[in-house]
């Protein structure tokens, strides 16, 4: 084991190399942790749902606190339009939420700790939200740029701020979720290190630390799992019922 | 049938308990108040990166090094502060 704390973040090849015109496809360990988080998802729905029980056992409660949750959070902040978007936003709720816990256990990787992984993601909704604006409203779209009451002669400045404000989603939408992943991630190594370094002597106030850090950890890959969702809710809410 | 008629009832009489109790709410709120804290910091250094980025775009295209870049860095921040402004108002809206 390396005493780097950013060792944890290493890519490396699982498996034969695979290059496909000059393009290296091979299996990394950060697929090998995305089908994880995928099968672990797909297992706990599927015991989840397997029986349906009027007194639910522990996954169909599992099952059940997860779709009512996003079903809750969909309707309140996108209202009753963005229902048909319901499938996306659940599994990407929980395949960055599964990824986020499964990089909470020891010698696991963090798919999400990535900008690669968080970047496409974002850039995926943006681009997916800006279509679906496009398709419901047509050229009226472009009203999201131009607020309404603002004097003719700032109009060409408000509108390139407007555009960048737009443009600015993605980003902030990737960089939150991969540099708390990251940060926190790197935080825990850290004083890890310490609880080595210093020994049976002054270990121990480190290790405290530790502890209370893993707590704070997991409750930040939830946090920022429900962040990430309910900000595409809010994009999405942006598409639908244009407000301008 | 008896059974599930006095399930029925039970129920009913939960279903009104779940609604009254007020702490599940308060709960839900109190994690969107962080979830929101989370958020402002980004909202505002994003705007300025996506500025500055399009600023040295269109420097490369134009040849005009550097006076995009700063112009844009600027609005890239007002961009920002616009963003922050408007996430602070949907905050403020929910109470």
């Amino acid at each position: 084991m390396s005493t780097n704390p950013m060792h944890q973040f290493e890519v490396y090849r699982v498996g034969p190399e695979i290059k496909l015109a000059g393009i290296d496809l091979s299996f990394t360990n950060s697929s090998l942790f995305m089908l994880f988080s995928a099968a672990a998802i797909c297992a706990v729905l599927f015991l989840g749902t397997k029986e349906k029980k009027l007194i639910p056992d522990k996954f169909q409660l599992i099952a059940e606190i997860f779709y009512n949750f996003i079903a809750k959070m969909i309707s309140d902040t996108a209202g009753s339009k963005a229902k048909p978007y319901f499938p996306f936003i659940f599994s990407l709720f929980m395949f960055v939420l599964f990824c986020n816990m499964l990089g909470m256990l020891p010698y696991s990787f963090t798919v999400t700790s990535h900008i690669i992984v968080t970047l496409i993601m974002a850039i995926f909704i943006f681009v997916a939200v800006t279509i679906i604006g496009f398709l419901k409203h047509g050229f009226g779209y472009l009203k999201l740029f131009v607020p309404s009451g603002v004097p003719l002669i700032l109009l060409p400045l408000i509108t390139v701020i407007e555009i960048i404000s737009y443009l600015s989603r993605p980003v902030s939408l990737s960089v939150r979720l991969f540099a708390n992943m990251m940060a926190g991630h790197t935080m825990l190594k850290v004083f890890g290190g310490f609880v080595i370094s210093l020994g049976m002597l002054g270990g121990w106030l480190p290790l405290g630390f530790s502890v209370a850090l893993t707590g704070l950890e997991i409750l930040v890959a939830f946090l920022q799992a429900y962040v990430f969702a309910i900000l595409t809710c809010i994009y999405l809410n942006d598409a639908l019922n244009l407000h301008h | 049938m008896a059974d599930q008629e006095d399930f029925k009832t039970r129920l009913k009489i939960a279903k009104k308990k779940f609604k009254n109790n007020s702490i599940i709410t308060n709960n839900n709120e109190n994690s969107s108040f962080i979830g929101g804290a989370f958020k402002l910091g980004t909202e505002l250094v994003s705007a300025v990166l996506v500025g500055t980025i399009i600023g040295f775009i269109l420097d490369t295209w134009f040849d005009t090094k550097p006076w995009l870049i700063i112009l844009f860095f600027f609005l890239g921040s007002v961009a920002g502060i616009l963003n922050v402004i408007k996430v602070a108002k949907k905050m403020q809206q929910k109470d």
